[in-house]
């Protein structure tokens, strides 16, 4: 537990209720007509940062209350006096359960969201897990399947779990390397980073009959993507380094934020970055994107023609992690030796004005 | 030249026994063992040194980890039975344990270690643990301590033949089996061994419903050794072992069915040394050549491997004249050595190092002696500083001695740190550790307690990190870190006590390390405060039982030394015991067991990967 400045949690906390619709409504309403409302758990109302783990200790889930007054590293390895193991890729989230992926686990831990009790896990039919969504009752995983370091096999696949019964029904066939992965409208859109080496697609698939409709052709190791206020797809390619032979470095490819049509899935417009500048995160808020360089932080209008020239912020440490609410941007420092950090900014004034502890390995933050 | 001869033996309290068969003591008259590294005994007597024999070896048969967490005071870091295991004297790090072979330091290359669990305990003839640092004679890595493994050839003036066999049957489908031949001649001496162990390794890890998965292993050993006296003055000898271990990497709890990883070993390493004393003048002529490869294959379904390599060559001269009438001697030992390392991410790159080193030794009379070491290195990849030794024993009482070391020791960049593609600093400098020890031994009849004290002031300790280099954000790079400063206390005790044919022996190790990183002030993480380890033997005519017990302090994981990430503390015991069947001149035949892990405790080193539950060995040995 960590007792911070009365000043900036009550800033924060406002910000956080005011980006939660349910909140916001409780908010406004007098306290004595505020309907009663049993509480779902523990971990209801607050930020988890997953952490992927290390040799210091495994994959973990910290909680941080939304005052900021309550942090608890280990949440799930407290109720259930088991460790989730290493290396925690990614959380996604239904209505009331947190899924929890384990990528050198092959396992997807299923939690309750907000009390972490263990419900299940699908432990078979993954290989090297690293992310899903959700659509309806079914989980779309993102696996790469066989390989080693510089050494693809053309076997990753998206694994069609049964929420019901956690199980693999089904896979579907994709190219090398995905990543991340979105659904809007009946179509899951698949980043396609390279897994062990490199690659440089876009899957669209069919949630309806688990066709791929369509692969678009993006800068080198893309990652992180998203839909825009204006619905379209946006998507982050870090570009890469080359080598020759003899392992020297002899190059880099281009990175960019691409911008996709939702109806011709053809790439409308990019930002592209200068040559040997190589961009690793990338979040999104209302009409804003925001990316790294480094540990600089920018932002530009999800319609900007050019790339920021005024860095937002500058984060601290090993920046391994970003999320922007409002206008607070969230970054992870993270360590692999030792806990982790949160740190918050004010995007308007660059100040941070929270720092919280965060599990080993911190890189991703989810608003629960 | 140093020579052993029975009677120095058979003094109380030796530790530099490097007799493979006690019990051939009676029988014969005078025999000379020959070893490689001729220069250990000499080069350590301001030193602690715990030597294991044979008989100690051969209860220890199944792991090479075991057999030194139980008996030498090293932490050793284990993932999984089997796995990958390393060692740490006095809370260094385990790149700064150097593992010597011969008397050449066999440390990787590649990753500046050696992997604790391959490596064969049966093939060698001893194995000596000696505590402190050692770069001048060993080089790179030697700063915690250096672990000996030893062939000891011997001649006799009745020239004898012996065989031994022996082979043994552990829970888990663990087989060993080990094979020596030796030859002492008068002028000609031979060792031919051969290993071969394996293990299904698929242990319960205890509290889960789950078994220890991919752990299996096999490995091959054979050994050789060779010695020819050319005259009365001069000898050749010739050593050679090659290794070739297959090991698969279990996984972690709590779904350790997904691993699939496995490795290979494949080491083979011959030595050359000419070896000349007439008079005061010592001359010794070594060349060695070693190989070592690794293989890593991430899925072992898969043909595909990342691998190391490497290929070195090594020459060395040393020239030793001894002042006789004021009983002192100087040495001198040039080395060159040509390295040729390469990984699949790391083309071939060729190192190259010329050492010089100077050592003076003086017996000033029978209470005080004295030796002052010296060496430098010229490195063709970075400056390697200066180093020294300085050692002092007395022995003012006759029960009583003292000992004193200090000396400065380096480790350098491995070829990892150096050039792995895009993440590799050339700007690294040397890992160097100032050290010193004050020792008190008492030995009295057949009980000896050595009590030390020792203190490292580790600096520029080469450090894998993310934004290691400001110009590479992000990227993970090796860097010089951390000052550590390592105190604590070392104790031994050693007790045999017999009455008619009843005779026991106890022996143990405790230490106390309080190891320290400087700037944060918090303790260093796998350094356990406490570790102790004892034994307990007890024979009477044929018969003999053993225990073996270890306590391993709390560690922390992490820097902070949270307390949410730790190693708990455990206690592991092992009970054995031999029988001998049938024993005369020419044979001897024995069987025993053991028990591992008796009281059946859940320990491990490297969290979620418990080591093994209670498992039984039953062994037989023959010697003919």
């Amino acid at each position: 537990m960590k007792i911070n400045k009365l000043f900036t949690a009550l800033a924060l906390g406002t910000l956080i209720f005011a980006s939660c619709e349910k909140n916001e409504i409780e908010e406004m309403l007098p306290e004595e007509v505020m309907p009663e409302e049993v509480s779902k758990g523990a971990f209801e109302n607050g930020i988890l940062i997953s952490g992927e783990g290390s040799g210091a200790g495994t994959g973990s889930v910290t909680f941080i209350s939304e005052d900021f007054t309550v942090t608890d590293n280990l949440i799930y390895k407290d109720v259930n006096k088991t460790e989730l193991g290493t290396f925690l890729q990614s959380m996604s989230f239904d209505n009331d359960r947190v899924f929890i992926t384990v990528d050198n686990q092959n396992t997807i831990t299923v939690a309750n969201r907000f009390t972490f009790e263990k419900i299940g896990e699908i432990s078979t039919g993954l290989e090297v897990p690293r992310y899903m969504t959700v659509v309806g009752n079914t989980g779309y995983v993102t696996n790469w399947g066989k390989g080693s370091f510089g050494d693809n096999i053309a076997d990753d696949f998206i694994a069609v779990v049964d929420l019901n019964t956690l199980t693999v029904t089904s896979t579907i066939n994709v190219a090398v390397g995905p990543e991340r992965i979105i659904h809007r409208n009946g179509k899951l859109y698949v980043s396609h980073k390279g897994a062990f080496g490199t690659n440089n697609k876009v899957s669209v698939i069919n949630v309806a009959d688990g066709n791929v409709d369509k692969v678009i052709t993006v800068k080198d190791n893309p990652d992180e993507l998203f839909f825009n206020s204006d619905d379209e797809l946006v998507v982050l390619s870090e570009g890469r380094t080359i080598f020759d032979a003899n392992f020297t470095v002899i190059g880099n490819t281009l990175a960019g934020i691409a911008t996709i049509n939702p109806v011709t899935l053809e790439v409308a417009s990019e930002l592209i970055f200068a040559e040997g500048v190589h961009p690793s995160l990338m979040a999104i808020e209302n009409d804003d994107i925001y990316y790294n360089i480094g540990n600089d932080v920018f932002s530009v209008k999800d319609d900007a023609v050019a790339l920021a020239t005024d860095k937002s912020i500058t984060a601290e440490g090993f920046l391994y992690g970003l999320e922007v609410e409002g206008n607070f941007i969230y970054t992870l420092n993270a360590s692999f030796s030792d806990l982790s950090k949160l740190n918050v900014y004010d995007a308007t004034s660059s100040a941070k004005v929270q720092t919280v502890d965060a599990p080993i390995g911190a890189s991703k933050i989810y608003f629960n | 030249m140093k020579i052993y001869i029975i009677i120095i033996l058979l003094a109380f309290g030796c530790v530099y026994n490097t007799f493979s068969q006690k019990d051939s003591l009676k029988i014969i008259l005078k025999e000379v063992t020959i070893v490689a590294d001729k220069s250990f005994k000499e080069n350590s007597k301001g030193y602690k040194v715990i030597s294991l024999t044979d008989s100690i070896l051969t209860k220890n048969i199944e792991s090479f980890s075991g057999l030194i967490r139980f008996n030498a005071p090293i932490y050793i870091r284990e993932f999984g039975a089997g796995g990958t295991s390393s060692a740490s004297f006095r809370g260094t790090s385990s790149s700064n344990t150097a593992v010597v072979w011969n008397g050449i330091n066999i440390n990787s290359v590649n990753n500046g270690q050696t992997g604790f669990n391959s490596l064969t305990v049966s093939l060698f003839d001893n194995i000596d643990v000696r505590s402190g640092g050692g770069s001048i004679e060993y080089g790179s890595g030697a700063v915690g301590g250096t672990v000996h493994l030893n062939d000891a050839l011997t001649f006799k003036n009745t020239p004898i033949v012996t065989n031994q066999f022996i082979t043994s049957v552990g829970s888990y489908s663990t087989y060993n089996n080990l094979y020596k031949l030796k030859y002492s001649g008068e002028k000609l001496a031979l060792k031919i061994g051969a290993s071969y162990n394996q293990s299904e390794n698929d242990y319960p890890l205890l509290g889960t419903n789950f078994r220890n998965t991919n752990g299996e292993y096999s490995n091959i050993g054979l050994n050789g050794g060779f010695s020819y006296k050319l005259s009365e003055y001069s000898e050749l000898n010739l050593f050679t072992t090659s290794y070739l271990g297959e090991r698969f990497f279990s996984g972690e709890l709590p779904n350790p069915s997904s691993a699939n990883d496995k490795y290979q070993d494949i080491n083979n390493r011959t030595l050359i040394t000419y070896h000349r004393k007439k008079g005061q003048v010592t001359n010794e002529v070594k060349a060695a050549f070693l190989t070592e490869e690794y293989r890593f294959f991430d899925d072992k379904t898969l043909a595909s491997f990342n691998f190391g390599k490497s290929k070195r060559y090594i020459g060395n001269y040393k020239f030793k004249y001894r002042f006789a009438n004021i009983n002192a001697s100087v040495s001198s030992l040039s080395e060159y050595e040509s390295v040729f390392g390469k990984t699949d991410q790391i083309i071939e790159r060729n190192r190259r190092q010329f050492s010089q080193s100077l050592i003076f030794s003086h017996q000033v009379n029978n209470l005080l002696f004295y030796d002052v070491k010296l060496r430098k290195d010229f490195n063709s990849d970075y400056t390697v500083p200066l180093t020294y030794a300085l050692g002092i024993k007395v022995k003012p009482f006759s029960l009583i001695s003292f000992r004193a070391n200090t000396s400065k020791n380096y480790r350098v960049p491995t070829y990892n740190d150096l050039f792995w593609p895009g993440q590799g600093n050339l700007n690294l400098r040397p890992e160097t550790a100032l050290q010193a020890e004050l020792g008190v031994v008492y030995t009295k009849n057949r009980l000896k307690i050595d009590v030390a004290g020792f203190y490292i002031d580790a600096r520029d300790k080469i450090v894998w990190t993310p934004n290691g280099d400001p110009l590479r954000p992000g990227i993970w790079t090796p860097v010089n870190f951390s000052k550590a400063i390592n105190k604590g206390i070392e104790v031994l005790l050693q007790y045999k006590y017999s009455i008619g044919k009843h005779i026991i022996d106890f022996n143990s190790n405790y230490s106390y390390t309080n190891a320290k990183n400087a700037a944060t002030n918090t303790f260093l993480i796998f350094v356990p405060k406490h570790l102790l380890n004892a034994s307990l033997g007890y024979s009477y005519k044929k018969v003999s039982a053993f225990y073996q017990h270890l306590y391993t302090g709390k560690t922390y994981t992490t820097e902070s030394n949270s307390e949410d990430f730790i190693v708990p503390s455990f206690i592991v015991g092992n009970l054995g015991g031999d029988y001998i069947l049938l024993k005369n001149q020419q044979k001897q035949l024995s069987i025993g067991f053991k028990i591992n892990n008796i009281f059946n405790q859940l320990y491990f080193t490297q969290p979620s990967r418990p080591l093994q539950n209670r498992n039984y060995n039953f062994n037989i040995n023959y010697k003919f």
